[in-house]
């Protein structure tokens, strides 16, 4: 713990805190200074973020990566960052978001209302923190700094609907926050420890007396992250946050709800793998259950959306709900297509929402509504025999541009082919049907619920395709280049992911493989103690 | 030779791109780029041949994802040679067709990059060597399909049958998808060889009923099979280009090209007999029956291809090899005359304006090139001796006859069946002819109508001819590459058969000739009542189109809302319920089912003052929730109490140092709750209607429960928690290292500013997050118009001020509070002296930067509320934003300090200073972090003050201007300052 790489862990956190401190100091009113270092900031942790990428890759499989010891106390009982392949991951999305984000709301939305720069890049801060640490209650505390940044963007640009939803979003968030911090406290009342390693360590061993106990702080504790990544039933805030947040702040809340997501994956393989004992696999079913009830309402929510921003907060829910059905089945193959289908998703999401800004502007409000009615009573019995005498309509590059983008988003969400949605829903259905034994009955529901999914979502895109660019009047969207550069910048990765997916598919399976070994990530956290007086020469 | 299969599928997606750069209107270039791609296709196509022809399979293959063991694989055999020759060849005469027949206004390079990339993707589909990237292509000419039908967009029958499209075919590809995996999941592999080779374990499979299902879905709805054949009409909005190419040669042969594809994995049982067969049977009669009352030309193709595809299902359902041949020999033919029958048609259009028959008559004389050539293709399509269409069809008769059949009666129906729809069929054809070329001259065409330009014919007769030259020497022209194509399917299993004109007087020869008599027949019977008939009679009852947008609009208006609102809420409330209920079952539950001992530490006697403590602050706390609605000021000093109570107990417990933390935050989130009280708009208790008054008294019961249910969750918890300790405990480590490692006899601040210094980073960022948000939120805040005015008292005072000549406005409220104004304001630095006190001991003695920030905070609010936001900003400058971006970056700054020694982020520094008169002085590193510390809280509670006081001052600057009128609405782009 000497050399300068070392500290390489923990910048990904300070970059932006410092950066966020600056702007604080700096003011509101030499904006071009903010979005400046903004930019700087987030370019400088996207290049961390690629650093640690790297090094994480370099790791044997099978061998933990990289702790910091914070303070450089002993991992016993001080805070540890732990790198490893699926943090790094998570750090390269959060940044690659972050970077479109930011550079979108460049464009107009910075000027909004105030702090947006700071806050921005508290919010990075805090998903990166949460994607390193190591440590359960720090894991609290980078939820907490997320949240609060997260609370303050959904509220940006404060209208009567942003304010409304934001509210749900912030109450309900605050009690999962409460049960967070009960079932934290009740695993460390019976554990004694907060350090993950160590907890897995000592969960096989718990006494038969306390082990009831130990389980309800993780029924707790998981309850408070599957209302994160909002769960049926206990995600109805999410659609109307996200499709009521402006368009910067949806794109980082798609990440958001994968932070809950990413928690039980993290947890969940640790602490309930095979090697946990009698505890074992703890609560697989209501994950299952769970997420696909999550697919099935996110499926219906798709289906009655009157507007794209709704649509769009329905495949969040999909994709939270297929994320977690896939989780708990408990397969190396299949946690490894998740992992991709979870970046795939990611990607799509965020380009989606800033996508959908460009193409509401200069439409009519009421539009939407017309599009559901204007099926249900419809402009039917055309005659078909009309002849063809018109041409086509010539479409300005513009909106060609947002079309092609269009298509883009919607194959990526309906997880159609060609683009990297289709890779993703592959990765896992290949492992889940493969030869060999028959599948489980979740097995096949789970098969059933993605094709079913996947077709709701079409129908919908269409529906929401065709009213947009089809169907309104043409209304030429000014477009600026920073607006959507950051959409095909995220959809250029998603195409990427398509065309080249065996590197990630890669390093995600190596990934999985060593979230499905617990011993890995608990054997590369060292949690002797030294004995007291000994442990830092001072 | 493998490369150029890549250079086949890779070469109209590049002339795609290519194309769709072009400008709007570069017709030409646009049309030689697509002809060229096509062309060079089909060269490429025929190069191939000699190696197909000897038995040989092309592959490229290339890794792609090898993680899962899928890998790209181009495989040519001579079912995809005969397949992607159709694609090509066909392609390149409908781009020629396409280049005469789209207008000059068209914006065809759009139209071309369409026509390109779906060609791509079907050539890519025939060609795939696995059956997973089968599916990728599949749902790619899906896709493209949908752009390709809903070209002309502004015409709403263009959208919907583009929707409709694409809605079925793609929900067949997903079935199919399924079916593929469920197939990869029997057969072990997804390569095209392995499936193909394993047909008897598939058979044998258990789960191949599954698979074969799953997969017809698929293959029926692409091919427009009853009762997924209504899309197939509707995508005749697309040009007629189009509909010539995906109805003819490529779309609606993908279904039944799988089911050649798969025939040796999955054919030869009862289950693909009935469902194949009977699909097939029934589109075939379905199909033809319909498309006799057709009045729109393209309608009545429509409705034909629907026929032969369901002749070809049927063909492919018989489990019969002479029945496969006969199946892909129909498929080349209807190729060829159903393009040029779409061609001639779009011919009609274009010169005479119109598409009815009811209009059209007579062209015969006007455009008799065209005529001649539609008259024999559609001969070809209705079975006349010598045409192409006349051979398949004897050979369907053939099967139809003899076939095996798994059920006697089905052997004795299906000839029967065959010659009814060949009747029908005839009288479609029948009508084409006679209705458009023959009779009276027309009248009122929008157009007088002529031949068209030589090069738009041109492909009609290349397609023509060859219906002609198949039709006369089967065995010389098409011969070798059915054989080809057939053995590439069936191999060593490959029946005899002869492709001849002549077959000798036999039964199918027999059947033909009465299906021809009959179908001229039924259209002598039926044609002067054809033009009022609109519609196929009794089938028009069940439309399809509508069934289905019906259907849609119920799952999407109706369904899906009622689910939505069945499942889900949007209501506060609601949700929290439901969220507390999950967190109260997750934590009992799983104490229920795992059971749970007693705790290892001994029960400790009650003692009475402290329960009397609690029972206070239990009061308290429930006097807060009911208050919480109406009397929420009550509520806010119930909750302090509670909060008291709790700081007692850290006390009795020796926590002093929570206690004293507790303290601060309890006085100082009172205040601001108090202060931000008054924005709140009054809500009165009034007394409900009485329908009204059970529903509110079930709901709070329900509260009252749930409320009841998680608060005894907690507190069991809670007790089961401190009842027991582990053997080895963190709290342990950190009271035995305070000392001696983090070099502070105050256990918790060590962990705060040390041992954990990491999360109280994080925290005070927290906080600094919320004061900001909380800033920039109550910037925007308008007061409700109920709460906008200056309270009563205030309003009273300031009357009397300004009727007394000798006092001026606020004079009464200066007066009231001199005293303890003069009090706070003496005790200003006194507070601060402490708060500094706090700050410097913490690190041994109760204290520390939190306590002492909160104390200066109270400081600070003690002067705004006594002395007045004017009063005493005008004396004193606060910024809290320097304050929040000090504290944080001292904080950080202290954590990086530790680089400069090698060591991690945080990592503490302890010493003593000699300082004269004080002594040796302890200054550890920490004390820097929780200077930071320090400053943050003073600042983040500061901002936090001043948004909420500034509402006093600008609320009543606002009052004068919209006194009554509501507050404006914010806008949300309005620049900040």
């Amino acid at each position: 713990m000497s050399g300068w790489g070392d500290h390489l862990l923990i910048l990904p956190i300070l970059v932006p805190l410092i950066a966020g401190a600056v702007m604080i100091l700096i003011g509101e009113r030499r904006r071009r200074t903010l979005a400046a270092l903004g930019v700087v900031s987030t370019l400088a942790v996207a290049a961390l973020a690629l650093a640690l990428l790297g090094i994480a890759g370099t790791a044997e499989p099978g061998a933990m990566v990289r702790v910091y010891r914070l303070g450089d106390w002993p991992a016993a009982f001080g805070i540890v960052l732990v790198l490893d392949r699926l943090a790094a991951v998570m750090l390269v999305l959060t940044s690659v978001l972050a970077l479109a984000a930011l550079v979108f709301a460049l464009a107009r939305w910075h000027r909004a209302g105030t702090y947006f720069h700071p806050l921005f890049q508290f919010q990075i801060m805090g998903l990166n923190g949460a994607f390193l640490t190591g440590d359960l209650f720090n894991l609290f505390v980078f939820f907490e700094v997320m949240l609060a940044a997260s609370y303050g963007l959904a509220l940006h640009g404060s209208t009567r609907l942003r304010v409304q939803s934001a509210m749900h979003y912030i109450v309900i968030n605050l009690v999962a926050s409460l049960l967070f911090l009960i079932g934290v406290s009740v695993i460390y009342g019976v554990t004694g420890t907060l350090n993950m390693a160590d907890l897995a360590g000592r969960i096989p061993s718990i006494a038969a007396a306390d082990r009831g106990l130990m389980e309800a702080g993780c029924a707790v504790l998981g309850v408070a992250f599957v209302i994160k990544a909002a769960i049926w039933p206990l995600g109805f805030w999410l659609p109307t946050t996200y499709a009521a947040a402006s368009a910067p702040a949806a794109a980082m809340l798609s990440i958001l709800s994968k932070v809950g997501i990413y928690a039980i994956l993290r947890l969940w393989l640790l602490l309930f793998g095979d090697d946990a004992g009698a505890s074992a696999g703890f609560g697989g079913t209501w994950l299952l259950v769970g997420g696909l009830a999550t697919i099935g309402f996110g499926s219906v929510v798709v289906l009655a959306a009157q507007s794209a921003a709704r649509l769009v907060g329905g495949c969040v829910l999909v994709s939270s709900g297929t994320l977690l059905a896939a989780i708990a089945m408990g397969v190396v193959g299949v946690t490894q297509g998740a992992l991709f289908y979870l970046a795939s998703s990611v990607l799509g999401i965020a380009a989606f929402f800033l996508l959908i800004e460009l193409f509401e502007r200069g439409r009519d409000a009421g539009a939407d509504v017309l599009a559901v009615t204007r099926e249900a009573f419809g402009e039917e019995d055309e005659v078909l025999s009309e002849s063809e005498e018109s041409a086509g309509i010539a479409i300005p590059v513009g909106t060609a541009v947002l079309g092609l983008s269009f298509i883009a988003c919607a194959l990526i969400l309906a997880g159609l082919p060609p683009l990297s949605g289709f890779v993703g829903k592959l990765a896992m259905l290949v492992p889940l049907l493969a030869p060999g034994e028959a599948p489980s009955a979740g097995a096949w529901v789970l098969l059933g619920a993605l094709l079913v999914s996947g077709l709701v979502t079409t129908i919908a895109m269409v529906r929401t395709g065709i009213d947009v660019f089809w169907a309104s009047p043409d209304s030429v969207a000014r477009i600026r280049l920073v607006e959507i550069g950051p959409v095909l910048l995220l959809l250029g990765l998603c195409i990427a992911l398509t065309a080249k997916p065996q590197p990630v598919m890669q390093y995600l399976g190596a990934a999985a493989a060593s979230l499905h070994q617990p011993q890995d990530y608990a054997g590369g956290v060292p949690t002797d103690r030294p004995p007291p007086g000994e442990g830092k020469a001072r | 030779m493998p490369d150029a299969l890549l250079l086949l599928v890779a070469l109209p997606y590049l002339g795609a791109a290519i194309a769709g750069l072009l400008p709007t209107h570069a017709r030409n270039a646009a049309a030689l780029l697509a002809g060229g791609v096509a062309v060079a296709g089909l060269i490429l196509v025929f190069l191939a041949y000699p190696t197909i022809e000897a038995g040989g399979i092309i592959r490229w293959q290339a890794e792609w994802l090898p993680s899962l063991g899928l890998d790209v694989e181009l495989r040519m055999d001579g079912l995809a040679w005969l397949f992607a020759g159709m694609i090509t060849g066909i392609g390149s005469l409908v781009v020629l067709y396409a280049r005469y027949y789209m207008s000059g206004e068209d914006p065809v390079p759009r139209f071309f990059a369409f026509l390109l990339a779906f060609m791509g993707a079907m050539l890519g589909m025939v060609l795939s060597g696995n059956l997973l990237q089968l599916v990728f292509f599949w749902e790619i000419t899906s896709i493209v399909s949908f752009l390709l039908i809903g070209y002309r967009h502004q015409s709403a029958a263009a959208r919907d049958g583009a929707r409709m499209a694409l809605t079925v075919t793609a929900a067949g590809g997903l079935s199919l998808l399924a079916g593929i995996l469920v197939l990869g999941h029997i057969a072990g592999g997804y390569g095209l060889d392995l499936v193909l080779d394993r047909g008897d374990v598939i058979r044998a499979d258990p789960l191949y009923l599954v698979a074969l299902v799953l997969i017809l879905i698929g293959a029926l709805t692409k091919s427009a099979q009853f009762p997924f054949h209504f899309w197939l009409p509707h995508a005749m909005a697309a040009p007629t280009p189009v509909s010539a190419y995906l109805h003819s040669a490529t779309l609606v042969k993908a279904g039944v090209f799988l089911l050649a594809r798969l025939w040796p994995a999955l054919a030869g049982t009862d289950a693909w007999f009935w469902i194949v067969g009977t699909a097939g049977m029934a589109t075939l009669l379905l199909g033809a029956y319909v498309a006799i009352f057709q009045h729109d030309l393209k309608g009545l193709l429509a409705y034909s291809t629907i026929s032969h595809l369901g002749l070809i299902t049927l063909l492919l359902g018989l489990n019969s090899e002479l029945a496969l041949v006969a199946a892909i020999f129909h498929i080349i033919n209807h190729a060829t005359f159903k393009a040029s029958l779409f061609m001639a048609a779009g011919i009609i259009d274009h010169e005479a304006g119109t598409r009815d028959m009811r209009r059209l008559s007579g062209l015969n004389r006007l455009m008799p090139f065209t005529a001649r050539l539609a008259m024999v293709a559609a001969a070809a399509m209705a079975g006349v001796p010598l045409l192409n269409g006349f051979l398949s069809k004897e050979m369907f008769f053939a099967e139809a006859l003899w076939a095996p059949a798994p059920h006697p009666l089905i052997f004795d129906l299906m000839p029967f069946a065959a010659v009814v729809a060949s009747a029908f069929s005839v009288a479609y054809s029948l009508r084409f002819i006679h209705a458009v070329f023959f009779g009276p001259d027309p009248e009122g065409l929008p157009r007088t109508p002529h031949e068209p330009a030589a090069w738009m014919r041109a492909p009609v007769e290349v397609l023509v001819l060859i219906c002609i030259m198949v039709g006369i020497l089967p065995a010389a022209t098409v011969g070798p590459y059915l054989a080809t194509a057939v053995q590439a399917v069936l191999g060593t299993d490959t029946p005899e058969y002869s492709l001849a004109v002549w077959h000798g007087l036999n039964w199918p020869l027999a059947m033909s000739a009465a299906a021809l008599g009959l179908g001229v027949a039924l259209y002598a019977l039926l044609q002067r009542h054809l033009a009022g008939i609109d519609g196929a009679p009794v089938l028009r009852l069940l439309d399809g189109r509508r069934l289905f947008e019906r259907a849609m609009v119920f799952l999407a208006w109706r369904v899906a809302r009622l689910l939505e609102r069945l499942l889900g809420t949007r209501r506060l409330q609601s949700q929290l319920r439901l969220v507390l209920g999950a967190a109260v079952l997750a934590a009992v539950g799983a104490v229920l089912v795992r059971g749970l001992g007693p705790g290892n530490l001994g029960h400790s006697a009650i003692d009475p003052v402290l329960a009397l403590v609690w029972l206070i602050g239990g009061a308290c706390a429930v006097g807060a929730a009911m208050h919480a609605k109406f009397h929420r000021l009550a509520a806010l000093l119930s909750l302090g109490g509670a909060g008291l109570a709790v700081c007692v107990t850290f006390v009795w417990f020796s926590a002093p140092d929570l206690a004293l933390t507790q303290l601060l935050v309890e006085v100082v989130t009172t205040v601001l709750l108090l202060l931000g009280l008054r924005w709140l708009p009054k809500r009165f208790e009034t007394a409900g209607s009485a329908a009204s008054a059970p529903v509110t008294r079930t709901r709070r019961a329900i509260d009252l429960g749930i409320a009841l249910a998680v608060g005894c969750t907690v507190a069991g918890l809670a007790f089961a928690v401190m009842t027991r300790t582990p053997p080895e405990l963190l709290a342990q480590d950190f009271l035995a290292r305070a000392y001696t490692e983090g070099g502070g006899t105050n256990a918790v601040n060590v962990i705060l500013v040390d041992f954990r210094g990491f999360d109280t980073l994080g925290e005070i960022t927290v906080l600094g997050i919320v004061a900001l948000t909380v800033f920039a939120l109550l910037r925007r805040f308008r007061p409700a118009t109920e709460s906008i005015e200056v309270p009563e008292q205030q309003r009273e005072q300031s009357a009397y001020d300004t009727l007394q000549p000798d006092r001026k406005d606020g004079d009464t409220a200066a007066d009231w509070l001199l005293i303890p104004g003069l009090i706070s304001r003496l005790l200003f630095p006194v507070v601060c002296l402490i708060a500094l006190f706090l700050l410097l001991r913490g690190h041994d003695l109760p204290g520390g930067g939190f306590a002492a920030g909160l104390a200066a905070a109270v400081a600070l609010i003690l002067q705004y509320m006594i002395g007045g936001i004017r009063w005493f900003e005008d004396r004193v400058t606060i910024r809290p934003l320097r304050w929040i971006g000090v504290g944080l970056l001292l904080a950080t700054a202290t954590g990086l300090g530790a680089w400069a020694f090698g060591r991690p982020f945080l990592t503490s520094y302890f010493n003593y200073l000699e300082v004269p008169v004080f002594g040796a002085i302890p200054t550890p590193s920490a004390l820097v972090f929780d200077l930071g510390v320090f400053a943050l809280v003073v600042g983040a509670t500061a901002l936090m003050l001043v948004a909420l006081a500034h509402q006093s001052v600008r609320a009543h600057r606002a009052l004068p201007r919209d006194a009554g009128a509501g507050p404006a609405p914010p806008s949300p782009l309005a620049g900040g300052e």
